[in-house]
């Protein structure tokens, strides 16, 4: 296992914990992007999309628009949005 | 419409000295309740909520207005807007409780996403995981259904049909016989203005007592023993609303002098007058130089109605910590006042599953308010011109 994907692991933990503790959805948005961005480096584009997809949905739900923008930029650049 | 008989609502379509009121149908008949939360209540302006339940822009409440699922929405340039409370991908409810949106209205099935204009912003994986749009889709035709709305005295009013008169119009009546009331800001006395009472009756006994005063010597002899029968008067207009008016609106100070603050710069009328007008179908609704109050009509069903009451003043500082007592007062002398309207709303809603009862006839002196409520219903049935 690699450094990412350990990373990646204790990731989802993370965001496994979050739902279940009822966080916020701005903190949600930011696993998820952090896990988009992991899959990214890793050369993983599907999977990168499907996490930034819901970094976007959750930050869009929390108001803030600098992640949402920034989010749905890469998602754009990668043909995913329009 | 053949569960109504078209012969008996002629009747009551006759001058008020002839007419007989709605038959018993119309009171104990889940069908014609039917009927009536499309023919009264969706094709008309009726009241849903209230602005200061969504006081802050980016508010949201969700409200079941005769079962169909709506949504108060104060949009972030503080406009206070309505729409049906459903996602356009599969129909889930998408706003469960009130409070406050910071973003996007996301529903928790699939996640599409509104803004507060009810445009559909994304459609997360619609076209394949981690792909978020679908040419089947699109965006610019899926935005929430908007409900026309409009606000009177804080009142949120609907006209889901879509096609009745501008409210304006629809309500001028009222609109224009309370033109000093209407615009002005009102602030609401917070928790301690608010109560429901939940009756088990017909919601239109309800609006049939509000609006005449010829029950006040028996019903409410504490109102009567400073607000005679003689000091009041009806308001009728035909088609559109009724109600009644006092002249002796003197409300008396507390031990150390205190009162309300008044509406700024009213007319010499509202010194010691005071109105109360039932404007159909469902909000009763009174006017004083120190407060105003509406009462929302909330039908559950043809039996059961639950009354929300919310009382608003003239000044800030009368819904504030200084005039707590003096607020807690009025909220309960209006409370008293509309409990021992329950036994009477109640009792006649029994009556109506007496057989023999013809629907009943209105003295012509004390009784025209009502029997206008009643032309109005009968009307909204295709009856009468």
């Amino acid at each position: 296992m690699t450094r990412d994907d350990a990373a990646l692991a204790r990731l989802d933990a993370c965001v496994l914990d979050a739902h279940a503790s009822g966080a916020g959805c701005g903190v949600l948005a930011g696993l998820y992007r952090e896990g988009g961005e992991l899959h990214l480096k890793a050369g993983r584009t599907d999977a990168a999309c499907f996490a930034l997809t819901h970094a976007y949905v959750y930050a869009l739900e929390a108001g803030d628009a600098f992640l949402s923008e920034a989010v749905g930029a890469v998602l754009k650049a990668h043909g995913r949005l329009d | 419409m053949s569960i109504v008989d078209t012969a008996l609502l002629q009747s009551v379509t006759r001058p008020v000295a002839a007419a007989n009121g709605l038959p018993n149908g119309f009171y104990t008949d889940p069908e014609i309740f039917e009927m009536e939360c499309e023919r009264v209540f969706r094709k008309n302006w009726s009241l849903i909520g209230f602005g200061k339940d969504v006081p802050e822009p980016g508010d949201a409440k969700p409200v079941d207005f005769l079962g169909m699922p709506l949504l108060l929405l104060r949009t972030r340039d503080n406009v206070l807007r309505v729409f049906q409370n459903v996602c356009r991908h599969r129909g889930m409810i998408l706003v469960k409780e009130a409070g406050p949106l910071k973003g996007v209205i996301r529903c928790p099935y699939h996640s599409w996403c509104y803004s507060h204009d009810g445009a559909l912003v994304t459609t997360p994986h619609v076209g394949g995981p981690g792909r978020n749009s679908d040419e089947a889709i699109k965006r610019e035709e899926l935005g929430l259904i908007e409900v026309r709305s409009h606000v009177f005295l804080d009142g949120i009013y609907v006209n889901v049909s879509g096609d009745a008169e501008p409210f304006e119009t629809y309500a001028g009546g009222v609109l224009d016989r309370w033109a000093e009331f209407a615009d002005r800001p009102l602030y609401h006395g917070g928790p301690d203005s608010s109560f429901r009472l939940e009756l088990d009756t017909n919601w239109k006994l309800a609006v049939e007592n509000y609006c005449e005063s010829y029950h006040l010597p028996w019903v409410h002899p504490g109102l009567n023993s400073y607000s005679r029968l003689e000091d009041h008067y009806n308001i009728v207009a035909r088609r559109a609303h009724s109600g009644q008016g006092t002249v002796v609106y003197n409300p008396s100070p507390d031990e150390s002098g205190r009162a309300f603050p008044l509406f700024e710069g009213l007319s010499d009328k509202w010194d010691t007058g005071a109105e109360y007008i039932a404007l159909y179908p469902n909000v009763l609704l009174g006017v004083h130089k120190d407060h105003v109050f509406s009462i929302l009509l909330e039908p559950r069903g043809h039996d059961r109605t639950v009354e929300h009451v919310e009382i608003y003043y003239a000044r800030p500082e009368a819904a504030g910590p200084d005039f707590a007592d003096l607020r807690a007062r009025n909220t309960a002398m209006w409370k008293e006042v509309f409990m021992e309207d329950v036994g009477v709303v109640e009792g006649m809603h029994k009556g109506r599953s007496a057989p023999g009862f013809d629907g009943g006839r209105f003295a012509p002196a004390m009784d025209e308010p009502t029997h206008c409520f009643h032309d109005w219903v009968a009307h909204q049935f295709g009856t009468g011109s």
